[in-house]
């Protein structure tokens, strides 16, 4: 009975940790979009949920730098429904702006995110030792970040014309984050792995011995780290909140919320 | 002529037949611990989603659903013939390893899966990170940590704390580990370990973790001398910790599913039971402000969830 008691404890933080992790997963819906001046984000390219975080982190500082608010999205179909009107700004990946705008959604890009100075980056294919070039990634499990279409749009498009037959023979395990992927490869979970370059610059920080096991089998184009849009050319009140959003990087709470994204700045397209 | 040509056709596909994959020619079954709990049911959604895209066929046996589960679950078995059994939960596998000791067995979500009886043809994900995993995530976060401490048992936890010791020493980290015999120790032995370290780990030992008091006990003495916690569950935020980092429940249920499909085509990856690829992490910011430890601002956008003072 001694010992049953403390294995019951154990079992009883493995189940209420589930719990919790349920709790914070908030995901918005369309009916609760705000009618008030909003940030509308969606990422393509990070499973992160942390939603709730993100949420009351930029709310707290939109409330006091002109009472506007982030609206986060978990759902790719939701975010897309709150492009509606105008006066509102838009978050999302470069890859995604593309995609809406191919579908004659009428997005324009206003500000472009930074991130250690640079508004662009590229996504790596890294493999381990014995994955000598991109031919033997057959039967084998690539670990990424990102939407699963967007995953496998970024490999297609790395793999090139002559190697896309292998996308079918090739399995991808979709991970909350870069770093997941890329020590999915280290610990022998995957063979490969998708990230974005600032990626692998976290792994030779956080685990040299990892990064040094890896080499690259192909580059993807450059894109945009994250894109600010407006519908159309921006309207007074759009340019109030790009105003508050470029002025993020100004201030610390600003520049602490800017870091949940990845990024540290905004700045407008040259 | 004719009928000897005939019947190398009939070999010829019977042969083809016996080596299609389980996609063609039968189900898999999912035997859930139980579907109230959030993290089975959450790993059998993601499972479920990435095996149907992939063309298998599924069916799902929920053991609370049943008064009689390991019956009912022998004659389900018995009737499905599944060409491979996905167990969530160590309830789950217990019960298919007794009634289809035979079968391809897949596991997760069991506790401590080292206990389980394992035999050739079975694989799994396991519940915890690896603890790898873990100090390097604890590295990203706070890098200029040098000295991490911890209590364990031995009885329990020797291999475990080995494991961890090696992983640290990888990364230039050095962790003093300190035995105890009884939780009534963890009061003197922490106030001997305390002192000596940058930041105190709890690990899943169930001498240390002995109940309530056990881990109130830990934190507060770590709060006295001021120092941080790290946890290997959430739980342990709303306490005091600084940081937690556990296993991302979807990502085990996607992993779980790509290692059956690797099953049915026997193109399964060195080691039999893997380390889930995926981690969630927490951030208690309003401790660290306490204590006014340092931690990588460029790490916030791995983060999960940040608790501030204000929740």
């Amino acid at each position: 009975m001694k010992r049953t008691l403390p294995i019951f404890f154990i079992f009883f933080v493995f189940i209420s940790g589930g719990y919790w992790s349920a709790q914070s997963n908030v995901e918005p819906t369309v009916d609760a979009v705000d009618a008030e001046p909003t940030f509308y984000f969606y990422n393509t390219e990070t499973n992160i949920n942390n939603f709730a975080t993100l949420k009351m982190g930029f709310d707290v500082y939109l409330e006091n730098h002109g009472g506007y608010y982030l609206q986060p999205f978990d759902l790719k179909e939701n975010f897309e429904k709150s492009i509606q009107e105008k006066g509102n700004i838009y978050l999302l990946s470069s890859w995604h702006l593309k995609e809406l705008q191919q579908k004659k959604v009428p997005l324009e890009i206003a500000l472009v995110a930074t991130a250690k100075g640079d508004t662009m980056q590229r996504k790596v294919l890294s493999a381990n030792k014995d994955i000598a070039n991109v031919s033997m990634l057959k039967n084998t499990v690539i670990a990424a970040a990102g939407s699963e279409e967007y995953v496998h749009s970024v490999l297609k498009q790395i793999l090139g014309k002559g190697q896309e037959a292998l996308l079918k023979d090739i399995k991808i395990l979709i991970v909350p984050k870069d770093l997941d992927a890329l020590l999915a490869v280290g610990f022998g979970m995957a063979s490969a792995a998708i990230s974005a370059e600032n990626g692998l610059d976290k792994l030779a920080q956080m685990n040299p011995g990892h990064f040094r096991e890896l080499h690259t089998l192909g580059f993807s184009e450059k894109d945009y780290i994250l894109i600010a849009a407006t519908l159309k050319k921006p309207n007074q009140q759009e340019t109030q909140l790009l105003k508050v959003l470029r002025e993020m990087s100004e201030v610390e709470a600003g520049k602490a919320n800017l870091k949940l994204l990845g990024i540290d700045g905004w700045s407008t397209l040259k | 002529m004719k009928i000897i040509n005939f019947y190398k056709v009939l070999i010829l596909l019977t042969a083809c037949l016996t080596n299609v994959g389980f996609a063609q020619s039968g189900k898999v079954l999912i035997i859930n611990s139980d579907s109230a709990v959030y993290r089975y049911e959450k790993i059998a959604i993601e499972f479920k989603k990435i095996i149907q895209q992939n063309g298998y066929q599924w069916t799902e046996f929920s053991l609370d659903r049943y008064p009689e589960a390991e019956v009912e679950l022998k004659k389900r078995i018995q009737q499905e013939n599944p060409a491979l059994i996905y167990c969530i939960g160590t309830k789950a596998y217990s019960l298919a390893h007794n009634a289809a000791p035979t079968k391809k067995l897949l596991f997760s979500a069991a506790i401590n899966w080292q206990r389980l009886d394992i035999g050739q043809g079975t694989y799994g994900v396991a519940n915890e990170l690896s603890s790898a995993q873990e100090i390097s995530l604890l590295h990203y976060f706070f890098p200029t940590l040098k000295t991490i401490g911890l209590l364990y048992n031995d009885n329990f936890s020797h291999e475990y704390v080995e494991t961890i010791k090696k992983d640290a020493l990888a990364l230039g980290l050095n962790i003093i580990n300190q035995p105890i015999n009884d939780p009534q120790e963890i009061g003197d032995a922490l106030n001997d370990l305390l002192p000596k370290i940058d930041m105190f780990w709890i690990i899943s030992d169930p001498i240390v973790l002995n109940g309530k008091e056990s881990v109130q006990k830990i934190l507060q003495a770590a709060q006295q001398q001021k120092k941080p916690v790290y946890a290997y569950s959430d739980v342990y935020i709303d306490q005091g910790a600084v940081l937690a980092i556990s296993a991302d429940i979807a990502t085990i249920g996607r992993q779980s599913a790509n290692l059956a499909m690797a099953m049915d085509t026997n193109k399964i990856p060195s080691g039999t039971v893997q380390s889930p690829a995926g981690s969630t992490i927490t951030l208690n910011k309003c401790a660290l402000d306490s204590l006014q430890f340092k931690f990588n601002q460029d790490a916030l956008d791995s983060v999960n969830t940040i608790v501030g003072c204000d929740k």
